[in-house]
């Protein structure tokens, strides 16, 4: 009885232990499990997404991963020039709209209409030609302002200026403060500490909380006896996905101070700051040997610069070569890159959105919108959680 | 200017405004959007004085050269004058047969 007993609390404890430990096992196991799951969520948690806007009123959040449109919202007016920029958590897209007139910011997870700012008052016509940025907390709007005062019998054109408005001040908001500002600015990005670069015939950098405003790069006003002045456009503010404000210019590259346009050497050249440090760098990477539009450095690898217009075109910085060109379908205005810089978006124009190998300039398919041409609007690009 | 004759009453109050020294900020252009008085050339002849350079099809580009009116005298000017000219356009490509002709407006 006592052996039996010992026998059956010894067998009692071995199973207990055995049973102990299975279960021990079993939830290590399931514990790795649970946090391989975790760790595989975390990886897939967040993906590509595009904004992009279109006519006649349209803003597209696109799944960059299925290239559908995820959602449609209707801006309030209409769509030019679409330059859109986004909220630090990637949820409410700011459209400069209304032929270069108002500020929408749409919610784009229910498309609500959060904040609106009307320019123009009285009879001051207030324009900004594709310039809004937006300050990295999200707390605050800039647009570069050109008014107009319509008088009677003539226009009196008024000194140029940044306005400041608060997010948080929602539909109708009023500017909290106004700067005086370079005239001619047709692109605007803030940096990651909150300075705010205006891209004027020269570039300059406002402190966007006193309005102290330095030139960073010299472009037209640039003297040098190698080169002739320099020409430059743009209206897209796309360079985000690289950490970069970016814009080409065309120059002429002199063989001696002669300066003789005969023998000249055409170049493109980009004049970009690095939106992480600030550093302000310009430089010629290629031959002129197209007309392009946009171009951004390749994300991870500046030496990579792209660009485009009819052609889309890959070239070496340090060697100042062109690497790569494919003719297109038609002509697209707005470049932009996958946040892993494997594809190449081109936007713009019409109503396509065309995908591209960023190693091979192969083309991969095409995102189509419903509605109208896109025009001058730029993309945005951004990593968002699912 | 002494090279450059008015041709209409616009050029002729930029001429005067030369004479009346305010003009001080009209310079090369650049950054060019919003009904200036620009003449670059782009929409008939490419920067190269061809046409290869320019934007395939034209319809293609023809919404980017209306909205930020930038040659106001080829194309309708839709960031001012002719704000309603695309309406009922939203595609260039598909709806250009729609776009007519504009004409200035008599004021009252």
């Amino acid at each position: 009885m006592a052996t039996k007993l010992m026998f059956s609390q010894s067998f009692h404890s071995i199973r207990t232990l055995v049973l102990t430990t299975l279960l021990l096992l079993l939830g290590a196991c399931s514990q790795t499990e649970l946090k391989g799951e975790l760790k595989n969520s975390a990886s897939v948690t967040t993906k590509d997404y595009m904004v992009v806007v279109n006519r006649p009123n349209r803003v597209n959040l696109i799944d960059l991963t299925t290239n559908q449109v995820e959602r449609s919202c209707q801006l309030p007016g209409t769509s030019a020039p679409g330059t859109v920029v986004m909220s630090p958590d990637k949820r409410i897209a700011y459209v400069l709209a209304d032929h270069f007139s108002n500020v929408y910011g749409i919610n784009l997870d229910n498309c609500e209409l959060v904040f609106s700012a009307i320019q123009s008052y009285a009879n001051i016509r207030i324009k900004s030609l594709a310039s809004i940025a937006i300050s990295p907390d999200g707390k605050e709007i800039y647009t570069h302002q050109n008014p107009t005062r319509l008088l009677s019998d003539h226009f009196e054109v008024m000194d140029a200026q940044v306005a400041v408005f608060n997010t948080s001040d929602g539909l109708k908001a009023q500017p909290v403060r106004t700067y005086p500002a370079p005239r001619q600015v047709t692109i605007m990005v803030t940096d990651k500490s909150g300075t705010l670069y205006l891209g004027a015939p020269d570039i300059y950098a406002m402190n966007p909380a006193t309005g102290e405003t330095r030139m960073v790069i010299a472009s037209r006003g640039l003297q040098t006896p190698l080169f002739s002045q320099r020409d430059s456009l743009t209206m897209w503010p796309i360079g985000s996905v690289s950490n970069e404000f970016i814009r080409l210019y065309t120059t002429a590259k002199y063989k001696d101070e002669s300066q003789n346009l005969e023998t000249a050497d055409w170049m493109w050249g980009y004049e970009r700051i690095d939106l992480n440090t600030g550093e302000a760098e310009s430089r010629e990477f290629g031959p002129l040997e197209v007309v392009l539009f946009s171009g951004m450095t390749r994300p991870s690898d500046k030496n990579q610069m792209y660009a485009v217009l009819t052609q889309l075109k890959k070239f070496d910085v340090a060697k100042q070569q062109e690497l790569m060109s494919v003719d297109l379908e038609h002509t697209y205005y707005c470049i932009n890159f996958s946040t892993d810089g494997k594809k190449i978006y081109l936007a713009g124009t019409f109503h396509d959105i065309a995908i591209y190998d960023a190693d091979t300039l192969e083309k991969l398919g095409n995102i189509q919108l419903e509605g109208g041409d896109m025009s001058l609007s730029p993309t945005q690009i951004f990593a968002r959680e699912i | 200017m002494k090279h450059l004759k008015p041709l209409n009453k616009k050029a002729e109050r930029l001429e005067q405004a030369v004479v009346d020294q305010r003009v001080d900020e009209v310079v090369a252009m650049q950054n060019v959007a919003g009904c200036t008085a620009t003449t670059d050339p782009g929409w008939e002849v490419d920067m190269f004085g061809s046409v290869a350079g320019l934007c395939q099809p034209m319809e293609a580009d023809l919404y980017g050269c209306a909205d930020p009116c930038w040659w106001p005298a080829q194309v309708p000017d839709l960031m001012n004058t002719y704000p309603d000219w695309d309406k009922n356009a939203p595609s260039a490509g598909s709806d250009w047969r729609k776009l007519d002709t504009v004409f200035p407006k008599e004021s009252k």
